[in-house]
């Protein structure tokens, strides 16, 4: 076991000098393929050959991936040390604090390796390539992103640079640095569809309420700085800069660390900074799977992460048990809010965002707990004095590095399985929109024409008030001409109430109206398209057809197998069914949490959540899959999907594989990835097979019986309740003559025999105030928009108005008083500019030689 | 060493642009219109002269071809410059029974301004290549930037003090001849709000001449047995405040400190004492808002730290408080009022008067490095201000319009104004790796170092923090309405007459890709400048304000 607690042992590795590249390569590739953009854009080499970019892209984060393969296999096998790349300085300055003398400080860059390290550095490189791969077949077949994917890529490669560098910096400084890049990648990318003013809505959402973080983060960083006198982690992780601190100021570093948590929050978007995530889902979907597994969000439980030093510091033993509590309970209220909303989402990706946010939040519950462990319990070889022994040095560092590796498995298992169910997601909602595509260009000779809402709005009003498009047309045709022109129509619009709208927008309404293109419109025009409308109001036609929502889906599993099966493994992995990837990580943080709550009576409100939304969880999760892959399709579109090209299916694949490969990471011995061990992989319990023997051991037949009957208890709950539930009120088997993968036969048989026994009718529940509340998102985004604009805008424009009218009034006041008062000196002045500079210069001289004649 | 290397840098812009606009008056109406390519050229070569001779300078300190070219015998040191030593110093007796000299030295304090100015010139010449009246504006502008030079290299007060007014004469006949609807009150406006200001100012200095003791050292006057001479006057007052004295007595060093402050204030500017700003930005064509936001407001800074700091340390640490105060003041109050403004130019002008606040407090917290949070902000905020500015200009160009909303969807129509709007916005909220943020951050760990070590209310840093966020709201929110939302169905404002809506010129857009890069450059190598001010800022404490502070 480990014998050099806190301290850094240097590992010699040739890939560490590499490292730089790892971040610089895909950093580098952001202006290449938007300069390549500018220039070739819409050409058939690069639309073809370089897919806009995206095979720019792809060789440059495989060699990312490479190196960074390269740098981890260095550090497994090698006993727990950190590697410090010589920094380089980026600036220096000075800081006087007593003396003669000022002391200078300086801010570098460099390199650090360690445990934490290679796990975020193997999923964000490995995720960013398969998400990379999925994105050419996804981004490049999508008629909608014509010839603007090279931004796209752009910005992937950016973004993935940030998060390279942040898991990769050696000092809090350049994580915020990265951590910042991230958010304007973020930004960008949200607001792909720049167009669409709910994705420009959601992109400043996005940056601002990470931003509120940020700048919690910042304070935080600028308290530690000024503890320490530097932010790197060489400094402040050593265990005697530790003490020191903690004998001078250890509340300052509490909440040093709890403003960074806050950033934290923001980052991953925890309540009450969660606002932003459901609204990221306007951007691509690769920029979901992105945001939602690869990167983003899992910046925020790296820095969380990262704090551990400072809890499982002896010096510090104790202080910070408020705030792992305060960690613990923040995701679990989380985890449980974030779950309920899933319940009544309609929408594909939102249910999956929502459990993006309560997945997130059991890696802060457990984050939170492990912290918890390891600053009450005494873990270390040598108590605080250094030299005394531990004596319970071997039990209380296994529970304390079971708990840290349990958050952190965790979060390798919700990357690879939500990186997957977004991609499956984005590969049904692409087929979907296809075939929707598809039908529709048979329907209408003319493709699918969008009416104008606003049109809609006006026949709803000649209906309502039994007018004819002709008695209309003869109210609104000021001149009399026959015709009628923007400016009339936009005038009738206002006066009749239906809408008010500004000239330039009036020109869609004119272009739909006006069927022989001449400019203007007359009474044939308007009486044919208003009954068009009409028609189609009648028969629901003029609904947007949205591809994203469950209800245009059903019966699925037969359509699209592979990406049926990536959804269902990914599924049973968040849910946490035995044997699949998330059931090891999330166990051993229900397990935690409830070992912490029998210490600490607070921890039983996050271990009540967690336990809870185990059930949750299971209901959500197989209502989206059950909604989306069983039962029959619901509505024409869903019977016409079709299976999708090479691209997107083989990262889901890769993927599926690695979901279900759960089982062999935990024997490896991820379960206990975590500081202060050797980085040996299954070394720890006598190779893979004893590694096995013990997870299983240790989880199914574990010794203590409460834990014994925790296991259990939170199966039953998690695998069998919510997902009963959910089988008895969605899906069905296929329809006849649909073949399902004979892995699908037994889901499906369940769920047909569920459904039809146990059907019952949750009307009462999907209509009660609360569903209601639930599917406004608790109206907690209502508030902040109301509390933006009530608050924050109308203060501003007060304080605008205040600016010019008190402050600058003031001046002006003072500017007439001295006209007034120099109306005699009025003859003087001539208004010319010249004269007044002549007059200053003079009165210069003049007030020069008073004072010299009064001083000298 | 050609030490009267300043004398080109400062009269090669102010004869050419004299003899240019007298050239252009002998010239009649139709002549002069045909001139204005001609003189736009001479004046872009000029200009770029200059540049390249402030960047042979900064490059003479480690490249010996470069010093040679020069004529100087050894390399030059920027960043090894301590406080109170200069390069290129030069003197020639002016005025002799006063003690007024042509007295001229760069320190590194001043290089990055001169520079910064020399830089900012070409730029703006190029971003507004197609200004009207072409014959008079370049000269103009020129004019502009070697009276800037004169302030920044000026070692005697009163040559400071004539330069410093001379700066108004160019700017006042840009904004009243180019400027917009508004131009005549906003011109007059600004003259004599900044011109008052400057007479406070100039009666503390003439106070200051006489009530020095009377040394009669080498730059005095034969008459009036006193000296302009910056230097010398520093060293007085470093030995008249030497062992907790006050130089010139408590009060009237408080007086002193007030007065010079005010009219530095004014021009900084800082709240309450901002209201010219808007209206001049607004107002000024955009040549003139550059080069006002870019380096004029730094005047303000400069002085600061020239004259009163250097003077009066012990009114300086007795004002602290009102520093901090009048810093926060003017970074929270700008901030609210940015994202109360529906005038895109006139927001951007107030989310300068917020950064100027930045340099209050780092020149508040009294660290060398709040100082070089100031300092290296004054740089910063003199690229991305222009830039901020030009983007403002190009929207008005191509809109007719200066309303957040007018024209969205930018993003489709107009591309590369889109993209540099989005990065000068970015730059300008403290993006990390570009310029402003290193200031950003430096000040903020400066501010939270003086707070927690000197036991003052934490509260203070509320300000700052909120600011962080009042600042990406208001840039996104304006962001979000002019280049984001519309799409196909969106229609330019109607003051276009329908015509088709164009993009920015090469022109603007070769300026733009100027200024980003070298945003880019001093965010991600800011120690090129941040050494020399680090350098600088750790003498003036360890020479000045150190012995004489630290022991009482």
């Amino acid at each position: 076991m480990a014998s050099s607690t806190g301290s850094s042992v240097i590992i010699d590795s040739t890939a560490a000098q590499y490292a730089p590249l790892i971040i610089l390569l895909p950093m580098l590739a952001f202006p290449v393929i938007l300069l390549f953009g500018k220039l070739y854009n819409g050409e058939k080499f690069w639309k073809q050959t370089l897919k806009e970019g995206g095979l720019i892209a792809l060789p440059v984060m495989g060699a990312s991936l490479l190196l960074a393969l390269w740098l981890i296999s260095d550090f497994i096998g090698a006993y727990g040390g950190v590697q410090k790349l010589s920094d380089w300085t980026w600036f220096t300055s000075s800081i006087w604090e007593s003396g003669v003398a000022t002391k200078e400080v300086s801010f570098g860059f460099g390199i650090h390796v360690d445990h934490i390290t290679v796990l975020l550095l193997f999923v964000a490189s490995f995720l960013c390539l398969l998400i990379n791969t999925f994105a050419v077949g996804y981004m490049n077949t999508d008629p909608i992103n014509d010839n603007r994917n090279h931004r796209f890529y752009a910005e992937f490669v950016l973004f993935c640079s940030g998060m390279l560098g942040m898991v990769l910096a050696d000092s809090f400084l350049w994580l915020f640095i990265f951590w910042e890049l991230m958010g304007l990648c973020s930004y960008l990318l949200i607001g792909f569809y720049y167009e669409r003013p709910s994705a420009a809505y959601a992109a400043k959402k996005a940056f601002l309420t990470t931003r509120v973080g940020d700048v919690f983060l910042m304070v935080g960083l600028a308290m530690m700085w000024y503890l320490f006198g530097s932010l790197d982690y060489d400094v402040v992780f050593d265990k005697y800069e530790i003490k020191s601190v903690a004998e001078s100021n250890a509340a300052m570093l509490a909440w040093s660390l709890g403003l960074m948590f806050i950033g934290a929050v923001g980052k991953s978007a925890q309540f009450p900074l969660h606002v932003w995530l459901p609204d990221a889902m306007e951007g691509p979907t690769p920029v979901s799977a992105l945001i939602h597994a690869a990167t983003m969000v899992n910046a925020g439980l790296y820095l969380v992460a990262r704090m551990f030093p400072f809890f499982g510091a002896e010096a510090l033993h104790g202080e910070l048990a408020d705030l792992a509590f305060i960690i613990a309970a923040i995701g679990g209220t989380t985890a449980v809010m974030a779950a309920a909303i899933a319940f009544v989402q309609n929408d594909l990706k939102k249910v999956l965002a929502y459990s993006t946010m309560s997945q997130l939040a059991y890696i802060f519950t457990g984050l939170g707990a492990a912290l918890y462990l390891a600053n009450t319990l005494h873990w270390h070889e040598y108590l605080a004095d250094g030299t005394t022994k531990n004596p319970d040095y071997y039990v209380n560092h296994a529970i304390v590095i079971v708990a840290f590796g349990a958050a952190l498995f965790h979060l390798f298992n919700h990357a690879m399985a939500k990186g997957m169910l977004f991609m499956a997601s984005g590969a049904v909602i692409h087929e979907v929109h296809h075939a929707h595509h598809h039908l529709h260009h048979h329907d209408h000779d003319d493709g699918h024409h969008d009416t104008p809402k606003e049109l809609v709005m006006l026949a709803d009003y000649l209906e309502a008030n039994g007018q004819t498009a002709f008695e209309f047309f003869a109210s609104i045709d000021l001149d009399g001409s026959g015709e009628i022109d923007t400016y009339e129509f936009q005038t009738a619009l206002k006066k009749a109430d239906v809408v008010d709208l500004p000239p330039w927008e009036m020109a869609p309404l004119m272009k739909a109206l006006d069927l022989d293109g001449n400019g203007s419109i007359n009474v044939p025009e308007l009486d044919l398209t208003l009954g068009r409308i009409r028609n189609e109001i009648e028969e629901g036609h003029h609904d947007e057809f949205d591809a994203q929502s469950m209800d245009n889906m059903g019966g699925l599993a037969s359509k699209m197998p592979l990406t049926a099966t990536a959804m269902l493994v990914g599924s049973l992995s968040i849910m946490g069914f035995p044997l699949i990837g998330g059931f090891w990580s999330k166990e051993g943080i229900i397990a935690n949490t409830w070992r912490v709550a029998l210490e600490d009576p607070r921890f039983m409100y996050p271990a009540l959540c967690v336990l809870l939304g185990a059930g949750m969880t299971g209901f959500y999760m197989s209502r989206m899959w059950l909604k989306t892959f069983a039962g029959s399709p619901k509505g024409e579109v869903a019977a016409h999907v079709g299976p999708t090209n090479t691209w997107i299916k083989t990262p889901l694949f890769i993927l599926t594989f690695f979901s279900l490969a759960g089982i062999l990471f935990a024997s490896m011995g991820f379960t206990h990835w975590a500081p202060d061990i050797e980085y040996g992989l299954m070394s720890d319990h006598g190779g893979l097979w004893g590694g096995f023997l013990y997870e299983m051991e240790h989880v199914f037949a574990n010794e203590k019986a409460f834990f014994f009957i925790l296991t259990y208890v939170a199966l039953f709950i998690g695998a069998v309740v919510g997902p009963g539930l959910a089988l008895s009120l969605y899906g069905g088997a296929l329809d006849e003559g649909e073949e399902a993968k004979p892995w699908f036969t037994p889901v499906l048989a369940l769920n047909a025999a569920v459904k039809g026994r146990y059907h019952w009718d949750n009307s009462p529940f999907a209509q009660s105030g609360f569903a209601t509340a639930l599917s406004n998102r608790l109206y907690i985004d209502h508030y902040y928009d109301m509390a933006m604009l009530k608050i924050v805008a109308a203060f501003s424009f007060k304080s605008a108005e205040a600016d010019s009218k008190v402050i600058d009034g003031t001046i002006k006041t003072i500017e007439r008083t001295s006209q007034q008062l120099s109306t005699k000196l009025r003859a003087l002045t001539t208004g010319s500019a010249r004269d007044y500079i002549l007059m200053a210069a003079v009165g210069t001289l003049t007030l020069f030689a008073l004072i010299w004649g009064v001083m000298a | 060493m050609i030490d009267w290397i300043s004398i080109p840098l400062v009269g090669l812009p102010l004869v050419s642009s004299l003899v240019l606009l007298a050239f252009v008056a002998s010239a009649d109406g139709a002549a002069r219109e045909r001139l204005g390519s001609s003189i736009r050229m001479v004046s872009l070569v000029i200009s770029l002269a200059m540049l390249g001779l402030t960047t042979m300078m900064f490059f003479a300190q480690n490249n010996s071809s470069m010093y040679e070219a020069l004529g100087l015998d050894k390399a030059l040191d920027w960043t090894g410059l301590g406080f109170g030593s200069f390069n290129f110093e030069f003197r020639y007796v002016w005025i002799e029974a006063l003690g007024i000299h042509w007295s001229v030295g760069i320190d590194a304090l001043s290089f990055p301004m001169v520079w910064l100015t020399t830089f900012l010139l070409p730029v703006t010449i190029i971003a507004t290549w197609n200004e009207k009246h072409a014959s008079t504006y370049f000269p103009l502008i020129l004019m502009m930037g070697g009276a800037l030079i004169g302030v920044f290299v000026a070692l005697d007060l009163f040559m400071f003090y004539v330069f410093w007014e001379l700066t108004l004469i160019p700017m006042f006949f840009l904004i009243l001849k180019w400027g917009g609807k508004d131009r005549k009150y906003a011109s007059q406006k600004f003259f004599i709000y900044t011109f008052t200001a400057s007479v406070v100012m100039l009666l503390g200095l003439v106070t200051l001449y006489f009530l020095q003791p009377d040394q009669a050292l080498s730059y005095s006057g034969s008459w009036t047995g006193r000296t302009f001479d910056i230097p010398t006057l520093t060293a007085h007052a470093q030995q008249g405040n030497a062992g907790g004295a006050w130089f010139l007595g408590e009060s009237m060093q408080k007086i002193l400190f007030v007065m010079l402050m005010l009219g530095f204030l004014v021009k900084l500017p800082s709240v309450p004492f901002h209201t010219w700003l808007p209206d001049a930005h607004v107002q000024a064509p955009t040549g003139g808002s550059m080069l006002l936001a870019g380096v004029m407001l730094k005047m303000g800074a400069y002085g600061m730290f020239r004259l009163p700091l250097a003077f009066f340390p012990h009114a300086a640490e007795h004002f602290q408080f009102w520093l901090l105060a009048l810093g926060m003041i003017s970074l929270v109050w700008g901030a609210i009022v940015c994202l109360g403004q529906t005038n895109l130019k006139k927001m951007v002008a107030y989310s300068s008067v917020s950064h100027m606040g930045v340099i209050l407090i780092g020149i508040a917290t009294m660290q060398p490095l709040g100082w070089a949070a100031a300092l290296f902000m004054m740089f910063a905020h003199g690229i991305i201000s222009p830039m901020l500015f030009a983007v403002c200009g190009a929207f008005k160009h191509h809109y007719h319009s200066m309303e957040i909303g007018a024209m969205r969807g930018m993003a489709k129509h107009s591309p590369w104004l889109a993209t540099s709007m989005m990065f000068a916005w970015m730059a300008s909220l403290g993006l990390p790796l570009l310029a402003g943020f290193v200031a950003e951050l430096m000040m903020f760990l400066a501010l939270w170092h003086f707070l927690a070590a000197n036991d003052w209310s934490v509260l203070w840093m509320v300000g700052p923090a909120l600011v962080l966020a009042l600042t990406a709201a208001y840039y996104l929110w304006s962001m979000q309405r002019t280049i984001f939302e519309g799409g196909e169905e969106t229609q330019p404002p109607a003051s276009l007459n329908g015509q088709p809506v164009p993009d920015i010129a090469d022109s603007e857009k070769f300026a733009m890709i100027i200024l980003a890069v070298f945003t880019i450059l001093f965010g991600v190598m800011p120690w090129i400048a941040l050494d020399m001010m680090n350098g600088w800022t750790v003498a003036f404490f360890e020479t000045l304000l150190i012995p004489i502070l630290g022991g009482a």
